[in-house]
This record gives structure tokens, C-alpha cells and sequence, in this order.
């Protein structure tokens, strides 16, 4: 089967400043390497500073590789830091939903936004394909009108989720997109994510901290440490037979 | 006998549009040497019951309770000065959001010295300043920050949020606290040093008889330490009891939605099905629905819950339902 995801060799460094006139180069992420099926989950997991955030950012299209090749669908969408399409078929949803809606536009306004930017929609389709994607992710078509300090925090994550959605992607990014909200919240949100998966066959690269969730939510698992994949696999076979430190480290806590 | 014995704690908000009540009516005690945890979602009024123990809430809180007793006496007919000294001995609190509750103008070395109490140190003054010295690198290094000279040398901005979460560890227990009151102590925190916290805190609790009152919004991670455990929703009270008991058995309908929706917890749940979770969210404060609060959300709501519920005991286990899920009975002999 045609993997819906394909990352090839992904490097990326940053350029730090050292002294006056000199720079060093800091690798973050060297040698990504994974596929991903549609209708799968992958799960990123390291500790913090481990690259995960810059993967996420890699696959969303925020920002660009040294080297290495994004493929979605068998199509290069990246080759060598140079993207081909933006933001369309890979979106991204974030860990505070609070912080990442804007403050000053109502829900409509902010989805009207991204269909308008990317899509050459006529004013009444865009209306009909909000009301659409506001009803599948559990909200009311009056919440159109509505502005973000109006919702909670865990209808805010469905706001982010139906801004994820409405450009029909392919593949989400949740950066710690579920860590924030309260457990009952939470699983509300998960079964929703996987409903979404269940009907659409939409894939997801989940990072995350929360173990349990990655077992329950996962069907691979990629480990990183300092930029390096220690460990790629089955999320169950991963779980029952950890072979490198960071992972055992990981789950003897 | 207790340490600390709180009953029918209510602390409400007067506002323009009537009295906001945030929490209502909360029992609380705790032992010596015991571990306690509060568990509840944003909104329940976790940290207010956590503020108002250790006094430090806004002046605008109206805060009453039946009795609030510290070791015997009660702390809220004892005059504001006598109670901060009192609390101050043998209250330490760790605050959310470490970075935030520092002093971002003093040097961790300072505000960790500050913290020693004084009368603990003898000897004229340059005795004493080396002995302050002594202590500050023996607190740092307890609570797992090996490099105490840099973070000792060094403002709260220029350190990440886990050293701050350790740095204010060492704080609260500079002075050897009876009871350590923390809030939330990991949210910022990553799993190999939530971990590296809890050891200490075990450890503490298990070594000196410290009690424990831990507030988290994560059910997992404190059931496997804590002694008893307080479910609260919307600032009532709807469980508590031996962690145990509620955890296993659950008679309230929230805590066993809390418990359900924990993957490790519900049994016989296939990869990737649907978790057990309750419709609708956390009622906003102004908002609150009347009687039981979780009315509006609960699967076997009935006319009767719009009476507040009261509190009923049996073997220590405490919940406040009118229709409590009953355990389902082993048949001896299946026909």
C-alpha cells in the first residue's frame, strides 16, 4: 500500500551565535526517516529538546529542512528545503488553544480565512463548508458569531481541530495538542480524533508526553533522542520490547 | 489526631450579580504522615481550597468555614499575625507555574536563604553566613540540582522550569514543614523529572512524616502513592476516601467517568475505541447549575438532583449522590 507520508533523510540545524563574529551550526534533527499509512497514527516521544516540536514544524511546512524529502500522497511536497505547497494537506493543531486563535475575529472569520487564502471557493460555498466542518467537529452553526473567549478550553481545541480541518487535509500535526485540556475533556477530544480517523481515514502524527495515550492512540511509534531516531516500530511490539535507553527510561516511569 | 480538620469549607466571591460560591461545603482532614490527593478538573476550585488553607487568598474571597483546625487550633479565629506565624512553621506550599512565583529580580541563592529559618542557625555572623551557605548547597543538592553553584548563581528567567519547580521544592522545605501543600506540582514538567519529583516528595513523606497534599488534575500519577483521595467537581465535594476504595470502586458517576477515561484504567478496551466519557463540559462559575453540579452532564441524572446531595459515609468512603452506582454483585451460584 501506498504510504500516505513518507519522510526521507529529514536534517535540519540551527544557527546559533557564538561570540562576535562567529556562528556555529547546532544539528536539531539529523537523519528522520518514516512512513505513514493512511488511516494510521504515529506517535513522535522524547524528552524535551529532543527535536519533536522541529519535526512537527518540518511536516506543517513552518519551517524549512537542510535536506532531505517530504512525500505526501508520491508526490514530493519538499526537497531540499524547498516546499511546493503550503499548509494544505498537512495541517497542524497546538498546545494552548487559547493562545494559537486570534482574540480579535470571531470563529467564522478565522475559518473564512483560511478558505479564502487557499481555496477559490465563492462566498456561499465557504459559508455552507463552514456550517459543514463547525457541525462535524461538535460545535453549532451559531458559533459562527462567536468569539474565542467565548468557548472553554476544550471546545476552543475543537475550533483549532475545525481550522485543521476545513482545508480537507490529509495528515495532522497534534504538537501537544491534547496535553492542556482536563481528563474528561480530554477523552471527549480522543474519541473525536478517532471517530474523524475511523469515517475520513485521516492520519495523524500525535506528539505528545502522555504515554497512555500514545498506546491507546498509535499504530507506530518513533522514538527521538538529541535528533536521532533510537527507535521505530510497532507501538505494541515498541511498548512490550524496548530496546534502547531512552525508551526503557521512558517507561520505567 | 489530625493535623488538619477542615469542615463545611465554603469560599465565595461577591460580585455585582449575587454571590458566586466556588466552593461549597468541603471536608478535609488528614494525619500525620499521610499522603493526600485532590483531584478535580480547571474551575474546581483545587487551588482556592489550597489558598485558603495556607491564607493567602485575595481579600475579596469570602472565605468561612465550620472549623478549621490546625493540630487543634483553629486557624480561623486565630488573630491574621498569629496565623501566618503558625503557618509559616509548619505550612509550605509549592505554587503552580514555578517561573511565575519566583522573584524574578533576587538570585536563587538568595531566595533560597531567605527561606531557612533563622532561629536554626547559631554562631556569631560570619558563622552564620557560612553556615547559610552550607545549607542552601545542602538543599539544592536534595532536592537533585547538582550544579548548585550555577543555579545558585543565577536569576529564575536563566533557568528552565524544571529546575525553577525544584528550586521552589527546596524551598518549601527549608524549614522542615509538618505538612507540604503542592499545586500541581509537575504540569510543567516532563516525564523523567515528574518522576525525579515525586521520589523526593515520596521519600520526604516517608522519611520525616511529612504529610502531603497533593492537587493534580492527572488521576494516574498520584493514585499509586497516596493514601486517600478527594474527587472534586465544580468546587463540591463529590468523593473521597482510602485512594483504594475510590479508585476501585467508585460510587460517584464522575469519579468512574475520571477513571474510565485513563486508558491503562478501563478494562477491556481495544486499541483505538472510543473512550467512556461524559457529554458537555465544565460549567463556567457563573453558571453553576443548581443542586448537584454535575446534573446537567450525568448519565443517570434524576428529578431529585436538583436538591444538593448530601454527604453519606459508609467504611470511610464519603460521596455525595443521590443515585450512587452500586457494585455489581457476584452471583455464588450462576443458573
Amino acid at each position: 500500500m501506498q504510504p500516505i507520508l513518507k519522510v526521507q533523510s529529514l536534517h535540519k540545524t540551527y544557527r546559533v551565535r557564538v561570540g562576535l563574529l562567529k556562528r556555529k551550526n547546532v544539528p536539531v534533527l539529523t537523519d528522520i526517516s518514516f512512513c505513514l499509512g493512511k488511516g494510521e497514527t504515529i506517535a513522535v516521544i522524547g524528552e524535551t529538546g529532543a527535536g519533536k516540536s522541529t519535526l512537527a514544524k518540518l511536516l506543517a511546512g513552518a519551517e524549512q529542512a537542510e535536506t532531505g524529502q517530504i512525500l505526501l500522497d508520491g508526490t514530493t511536497i519538499e526537497d531540499d528545503g524547498v516546499r511546493q505547497d503550503h499548509c494544505r494537506h498537512i495541517r497542524m493543531i497546538f498546545q494552548d488553544p487559547t493562545r494559537s486563535l486570534n482574540p480579535g475575529l470571531t470563529i467564522g472569520e478565522i475559518l473564512d480565512d483560511c478558505l479564502s487564502y487557499n481555496t477559490e471557493l465563492t462566498h456561499k460555498q465557504r459559508d455552507k463548508k463552514i456550517a459543514h466542518v463547525l457541525i462535524r467537529v461538535g460545535l453549532l452553526e451559531e458559533h459562527y458569531h462567536y468569539y474565542p473567549h467565548m468557548f472553554s478550553g476544550g471546545q476552543l481545541q475543537r475550533v483549532a481541530l475545525a481550522r485543521a480541518l476545513i482545508l480537507d487535509p490529509k495528515v495532522l500535526v497534534l504538537d501537544e495538542a491534547l496535553s492542556s485540556l482536563d481528563p474528561s475533556v480530554r477523552a471527549q477530544t480522543v474519541n473525536l480524533l478517532l471517530a474523524l480517523q475511523r469515517e475520513t481515514g485521516l492520519s495523524y502524527v500525535l506528539i505528545t508526553h502522555h504515554l497512555s495515550l500514545v498506546k491507546h492512540m498509535s499504530d507506530s511509534l518513533l522514538v527521538l533522542n538529541k535528533g536521532k531516531v533510537v527507535e521505530y516500530g510497532k507501538t505494541a511490539q515498541v511498548f512490550a520490547q524496548p530496546k534502547s535507553k531512552v525508551m526503557k527510561r521512558l517507561l520505567n516511569v | 489526631m489530625h493535623l488538619l480538620d477542615i469542615k463545611n469549607l465554603t469560599i465565595e466571591l461577591p460580585t455585582e450579580n449575587g454571590v458566586i460560591r466556588a466552593v461549597d461545603k468541603v471536608n478535609l482532614s488528614l494525619k500525620e504522615g499521610e499522603v493526600h490527593a485532590l483531584v478535580g478538573e480547571s474551575g474546581s476550585g483545587k487551588s482556592l481550597i489550597a489558598k485558603a488553607i495556607v491564607g493567602v487568598l485575595n481579600k475579596r474571597w469570602r472565605v468561612t468555614a465550620d472549623r478549621m483546625h490546625w493540630q487543634g487550633v483553629d486557624l480561623m479565629r486565630l488573630p491574621p499575625e498569629k496565623r501566618r506565624k503558625l503557618v509559616s512553621q509548619d505550612i509550605a506550599m509549592i505554587y503552580q507555574e514555578p517561573s511565575r512565583s519566583l522573584d524574578p529580580t533576587a538570585k536563587v541563592f538568595e531566595q533560597v536563604s531567605e527561606s531557612i529559618p533563622e532561629e536554626s542557625l547559631s554562631g556569631n555572623f560570619l558563622v552564620r553566613r557560612q553556615l547559610r551557605k552550607k545549607r542552601v548547597k545542602a538543599l539544592l543538592h536534595k532536592v537533585g540540582i547538582r550544579d548548585d553553584k550555577r543555579v545558585a548563581d543565577s536569576y529564575p528567567h536563566e533557568l528552565s522550569e524544571g529546575i525553577c519547580q525544584k528550586v521552589m521544592i527546596a524551598m518549601a522545605i527549608a524549614r522542615n514543614p509538618k505538612l507540604l501543600i503542592a499545586d500541581e506540582p509537575t504540569t510543567a514538567l516532563e516525564s523523567t523529572t515528574r518522576a525525579q519529583v515525586f521520589r523526593l516528595l515520596k521519600s520526604l513523606n516517608q522519611l520525616k512524616n511529612m504529610s502531603v497534599l497533593m492537587i493534580s488534575h492527572e488521576l494516574e500519577e498520584i493514585t499509586t502513592w497516596s493514601h486517600a483521595m478527594h474527587v472534586l467537581y465544580c468546587g463540591q465535594m463529590v468523593e473521597a476516601g482510602p485512594t483504594e476504595k475510590v479508585f476501585n470502586a467508585p460510587l460517584h458517576p464522575y469519579t468512574q467517568a475520571l477513571v474510565k477515561s485513563l486508558p491503562d484504567y478501563a478494562q477491556g478496551l481495544a486499541h483505538k475505541e472510543s473512550f467512556y466519557a461524559l457529554k458537555g463540559t465544565i460549567p463556567p462559575l457563573q453558571h453553576l447549575p443548581i443542586g448537584c453540579r454535575l446534573g446537567p452532564r450525568c448519565p443517570q441524572a434524576q428529578k431529585q438532583c436538583v436538591v444538593t446531595p448530601k454527604q453519606k459515609k459508609s467504611h470511610g468512603h464519603t460521596f455525595a449522590c443521590h443515585f450512587p452506582l452500586l457494585k455489581e454483585d457476584k452471583k455464588c451460584n450462576p443458573s
